[in-house]
């Protein structure tokens, strides 16, 4: 998507007065600024699942598509590491099931299929409105880091790679990404990238009152997000 | 955004540098804002201290009233005084404020100080009320310090334009704080410490200056050295970090920010919203515009003064001579504490102390550099000599504890000559009392600052540190 198209997606979930963007969108919108997503689509029914897990290769994971599910997890809409096309056959009504089961209202857009990536350090990328500042962005360590000590820093949005990196070097968890235990150091210059291209897309819209990117996927040659949220105001 | 600093400077000037002064609502009742205003103007301040002068230029007061105040012929308008006023200072109740300023626009006055409250921070009354003088202010291109605060403070031209108590001693450090509360105890602590102020300033409820405005002019005041900032909230946060961008490689700022506690905002959808505070988001503002931040009011003025005096590290490494092992190892844990890297000495400076003679067969032959307890200044001398010369250095934090032979200000002479030879941060710990003192008074004079806390002392020289690595890594 170029920056018009991605202001006529915004302009088009306002005026249906829907806050949250689907997952496929705000990931779409993520790829066009240059953050990579593990390839994807969205799939309607269960022929069109199995036509595209052969396509970007198994091991998949499913995620229901639902304006009523925000937390999908927690609805039973996420089955990870489908391994072959008769688990995915079997798995794709399940995840209909509880969803429907979860919210019987809820209006169900299709189910994401989106390419298993390995095991990886994860953190979280995100952009807020701040009512002195504007947009800010965020980052951390991710899951039970972010959650038990906090352990993420801000900066006003736009930055560029220097700052973003800056950033990086402040968080008290830095050591996890250098690589503790043997571990490889993660792919600084791609993170610090995708730091500031994410600040670069909240400054650039207004429009996005919060961003999630979580997790990113972090490795050592690459990153990947593999979950994002697009709150807009 | 572009930024001229000189022209934000000449904006503000009037508040510093005024021709002439009104204060409006001048008072002959000695309990009144408006008497104490006066007072300060004449004499410093309303209470008698020996470091107290008055401001030299022209006070007239405004009161329809009175005739004379504190000796000073009265105005019932300010467009009645005949000669040149810069400066309004206006004390009258909420409700006769506009009027005032209305009269100030006439009088073609180029900044006003509203002393009074009952404005932005008293519901929306007040707050009409200050809309409404702030847009005639802005029609006749004056500029407004206020409403709601303590004025405005300029020691190097003893004026003091505020109620508060009296003026600080003239030092290198400039003060901005949201809390005019807070600047009043600052002062009265500060004279006892001997800690020195080229400007005070207190901007209430900031209906137009704010303290972005305050750095910039702070950053072309040829008296201020280093900025210390006091705040809670902005009017603008994006034109905080610009100015502040633009002013830190010219000078330091040191900012204390109040409401840690605060939680992120209410209506939640991400975790960046649960985890976006206030003050998480101002630390970043702070590291992003190189502002290094203080958690406490003493670290803050401790940063900010070090700043103010003593030259900047070139690196991290840091040696600490003392005469006392205890005192060392504490300085030692809290420079490790805040990244601050203590070399081993190389083998050729323990080789040419050892042959010196002087030292005790015991000394520590490393980092902290132990004298032992029966050092005199000698030993002090040969070992700052040392390490300062060596290159492995580059700052030294010297503890001093008061034993039978220990001599404070001969050993504290032995800094100032050593700092000045060499050119490299010195911080002393000299640690005591009634005796101490002695040499803590000189090295304070001498712009190297002392701390009885090797806590501080630690802090004091990490913020030349960061600040010098601040400064290479704007100029790279």
């Amino acid at each position: 998507m170029n920056k018009e198209e991605i202001l006529t997606q915004i302009e088009q979930f306002k005026e249906d007065g829907r806050k949250f963007l689907p997952e496929p969108i705000s990931e779409e919108i993520l790829a066009s600024y240059n953050i990579p997503i593990p390839p994807a689509s969205l799939a309607e029914n269960v022929e069109k699942a199995v036509k595209c897990a052969k396509k970007i290769g198994f091991p998949v994971v499913l995620k229901v598509v639902s304006p009523q599910i925000i937390h999908k997890s927690e609805a039973g809409g996420v089955i990870a590491n489908i391994g072959r096309e008769a688990k995915l056959r079997e798995a794709f009504p399940r995840i209909l099931a509880n969803a429907r089961k979860y919210n019987p209202r809820a209006k169900v857009e299709g189910v994401y299929v989106q390419k298993m990536v390995p095991p990886a350090r994860e953190v979280i990328i995100g952009t807020v409105k701040d009512k002195q500042f504007g947009p800010v962005v965020m980052f951390g360590l991710g899951g039970i880091f972010v959650e038990i000590f906090k352990d993420v820093v801000f900066r006003v949005a736009p930055i560029d790679k220097e700052e973003a990196r800056r950033m990086i070097d402040e968080i008290k968890g830095l050591a996890i990404l250098q690589g503790a235990r043997g571990e490889k150091s993660i792919d600084f210059a791609s993170l610090s990238e995708a730091i500031a291209n994410t600040s670069q897309l909240a400054f650039d819209f207004p429009q996005i009152e919060q961003l999630d990117i979580n997790p990113l996927c972090l490795y050592p040659g690459n990153i990947y997000a593999l979950d994002a949220r697009v709150i807009l105001e | 955004m572009q930024i001229d600093l000189e022209e934000k400077h000449s904006q503000v000037q009037c508040f510093f540098e005024p021709q002439g002064i009104a204060v409006i609502g001048a008072s002959q009742h000695s309990e009144k804002i408006g008497y104490q205003v006066i007072k300060n103007l004449q004499e410093g301040g309303t209470f008698p201290l020996p470091h107290l002068k008055g401001f030299s230029g022209r006070i007239f007061p405004v009161n329809p009233k009175a005739d004379q105040v504190l000796g000073l012929r009265c105005y019932s308008k300010i467009t009645e005084i005949p000669e040149r006023v810069d400066l309004a200072i206006i004390c009258v109740p909420a409700r006769l404020v506009t009027q005032a300023i209305q009269d100030c626009a006439q009088k073609k006055v180029k900044g006003v100080s509203i002393i009074s409250a009952g404005f932005g921070e008293a519901g929306t009354e007040g707050k009409k009320l200050q809309e409404g003088f702030l847009e005639i202010a802005k029609r006749a291109g004056m500029r407004i310090v206020g409403p709601n605060c303590l004025g405005i403070i300029y020691p190097p031209r003893h004026l003091n334009a505020s109620f508060a108590p009296f003026l600080p001693l003239s030092g290198k450090v400039a003060f901005i704080s949201q809390s005019g509360a807070l600047l009043d105890s600052v002062i009265d602590w500060s004279v006892k410490e001997n800690y020195g102020f080229s400007a005070m300033i207190s901007y209430g409820n900031k209906c137009d200056l704010d303290a972005p405005d305050f750095i910039a002019w702070a950053a072309k005041d040829p008296y201020t050295k280093a900025i210390a900032l006091y705040i809670e909230g902005l009017n603008d946060g994006r034109y905080f970090l610009e100015i502040a961008k633009k002013v830190t490689p010219i000078k330091p700022i040191v900012a204390l920010k109040a409401g840690k506690s605060a939680v992120g905002r209410k209506a939640v959808g991400s975790h960046t919203g649960s985890l976006a505070g206030s003050y998480q988001i101002y630390k970043g503002v702070f590291r992003q515009s190189g502002v290094i931040m203080a958690d406490t009011l003493t670290e803050m003025f401790d940063m900010a003064k070090t700043l103010a005096y003593q030259p900047l590290a070139k690196g991290n490494r840091v040696a600490i001579v003392t005469n006392g092992g205890g005192n060392g190892v504490m300085c030692a844990d809290y420079c490790e504490e805040l990244g601050i890297e203590l070399p081993n000495l190389p083998p050729e400076l323990i080789e040419k102390l050892d042959k010196s003679g002087r030292m005790h067969p015991a000394w520590s032959r490393g980092n902290p550099l132990d004298l032992v307890g029966d050092a005199g200044s000698e030993r002090y001398e040969i070992a700052l000599e040392a390490v300062m010369s060596s290159g492995v250095y580059d700052g030294v934090i010297v503890i001093q504890t008061l034993q039978t032979m220990t001599k404070p200000l001969r050993n504290a002479g032995i800094l100032v000559e050593m700092q000045k030879k060499y050119k490299k941060p010195v911080i002393g710990a000299f640690m005591g009392g009634v005796i101490t003192e002695a040499g803590t008074k000189y090295l304070e004079k001498q712009g190297i600052p002392n701390y009885n806390d090797l806590n501080r002392a630690a802090k004091a020289m990490w913020a030349l540190i960061e600040y010098g690595r601040y400064l290479r890594r704007r100029k790279v």
